[in-house]
């Protein structure tokens, strides 16, 4: 296949890599320079044809094509046989219910989180044990870097420019693993989500910096689950929004042996991670402002019971939210579903994470899409 | 000799769909548009811009309108009264 597009002419590979940072084609770190052969190898292993459309943004009115995709993957130094996972996970932040503007866009800062399940992993070596979160496995790098390039290069996204990130955080480089589905107690992660065993998929989610959940000390699901309800009950990241939480093999398995299922382990956590009415008020989280947005309003006004009283925002909100018992418990997320439970890490330590989501307010949803094969 | 290619799109051009609406003479008597993005303050501002308006240039009706998602888009139906009734609209981001 021959491409026919724009580009530079040059003289040698580095000369290439160094015109890259002149263009400002980069995360910061030196890229692959993309080639019209690499560029159609790389194509050539997805479904798609070149002016597919993987992703479209309605606020900057921008349609990513499998071509452009196909450049800023070779850039990220991705083996072409990974493209069918880029694809995929560009389809999923592409999906309209994921609102990509705000987190690519928001001060907050987010990294686009991409979990795999599914024979793709083995396939192409997503790593899934020990370090999965950290350096040294191609494809966890390499597939994620595709996704923040295609930020930076097709949305516009540069930093100060479209990303107003206020600090952003190293995450937002490339954030993609595999679920270690054979150290799992439960089904995998995307057969939770409604996809068949056996299929290959991404989850994407929009995400805050992680917190470690370090515990070495008990194998009881309750004094280890209250560990990870206590980080997520932090008042500097609580909000109405979703968790992620993986958890390490060695904490999976406690579950496993005290036999708690999925839902138990989701319904335990959102019980036990909340804050008071009283500690919101105090550390100014309740701001007059969020009384106008139905979702926050739900958050932070119920009955002392728990219960979800019907109000919708009017002039005398805030006074009735004021006058509210402070006991009131105020949760993370708004139910148990909230919160993503997967699982990761080497065989040997104590060690799991938990993500906030990205944004004080409701933030988006998990999406998982289909890997096509 | 190598050629590499270009992963912008801002080389390929983002497609303009829209033409510039006609710019208005003066605004004495001119209904304006206020268009909050959806973050929580974007109206407190635009409020006080159509304050300054008033006095200084005269404007008429305002129509206001809150996005409910600062990260998406209006629709063209939500977008019709601003379309109809408004000869100008202020848009603003406020947190």
């Amino acid at each position: 296949m021959t491409l026919q597009h724009d580009g530079i002419d040059l003289e040698d590979f580095w000369q290439a890599i160094e015109v890259c940072y002149e263009q400002s084609w980069t995360d910061g770190l030196p890229v692959v320079p993309p080639t019209e052969p690499l560029v159609a190898r790389m194509l050539a292993a997805g479904p798609w044809a070149e002016n597919d459309v993987l992703l479209f943004e309605p606020a900057r009115n921008v349609s990513v094509t499998a071509y452009k995709a196909a450049v800023n993957a070779v850039m990220a130094g991705c083996r072409p046989e990974y493209f069918p996972v880029v694809g995929a996970a560009l389809q999923a932040v592409g999906d309209p219910a994921f609102e990509l503007h705000g987190p690519a866009t928001s001060t907050g800062g987010a990294a686009l989180m991409v979990i795999v399940n599914g024979p793709v992993r083995r396939r192409l070596g997503i790593h899934g044990g020990a370090n999965l979160l950290g350096p040294g496995f191609r494809a966890n790098a390499t597939i994620g870097r595709a996704l923040r390039l295609v930020l930076l290069n097709c949305l516009g996204c540069q930093p100060g420019v479209l990303d107003k990130s206020t600090q952003g955080w190293p995450g937002k480089y490339s954030l993609c693993f595999a679920e270690d589905e054979e150290s799992s107690p439960w089904e995998p992660l995307s057969v939770a989500r409604g996809f068949k065993p056996g299929q290959s998929t991404v989850t994407v989610f929009a995400a805050e910096s992680g917190h470690n959940v370090l515990s070495h000390g008990t194998a009881s699901p309750e004094p280890l689950l209250a560990l990870f309800a206590d980080a997520m009950a932090g008042l500097g990241s609580l909000s109405p929004g979703r968790s992620v939480i993986v958890l390490a093999p060695e904490h999976a398995d406690h579950l496993k042996r005290a036999r708690w299922n999925r839902a138990r382990t989701q319904a335990w956590l959102y019980e036990h991670a909340w804050r008071s009415l009283a500690d919101l008020k105090r550390t100014g989280k309740t701001e007059p402002a969020f009384f106008t947005n139905p979702q926050l309003l739900q958050w932070l006004y119920r009955h002392a019971d728990g219960g979800v009283p019907s109000i919708t925002p009017d002039v005398d909100t805030a006074e009735r939210v004021a006058a509210q018992d402070e006991s009131v418990r105020v949760h993370r997320g708004l139910g148990p579903e909230d919160i993503l439970l997967c699982v990761g890490g080497g065989q040997a330590g104590g060690h799991s994470s938990f993500f906030p989501s990205w944004s004080r307010g409701r933030s988006v949803p998990f999406v998982t899409k289909e890997v096509p094969s | 000799m190598m050629r590499i290619l270009d992963p912008t799109i801002r080389a390929a051009g983002i497609p303009v769909t829209a033409q510039r609406a006609p710019r208005p003479a003066h605004l004495t008597g001119v209904t304006v548009g206020l268009l909050a993005n959806g973050k929580s303050n974007g109206m407190v501002l635009l409020d006080r811009i159509a304050d300054l308006l008033r006095e200084r240039r005269g404007i008429g009706e305002v129509v206001r309108l809150s996005k409910t998602n600062a990260s998406v888009p209006l629709t063209e139906e939500q977008a019709e009264p601003l379309i109809k009734q408004c000869a100008v609209v202020v848009t603003a981001i406020g947190d």
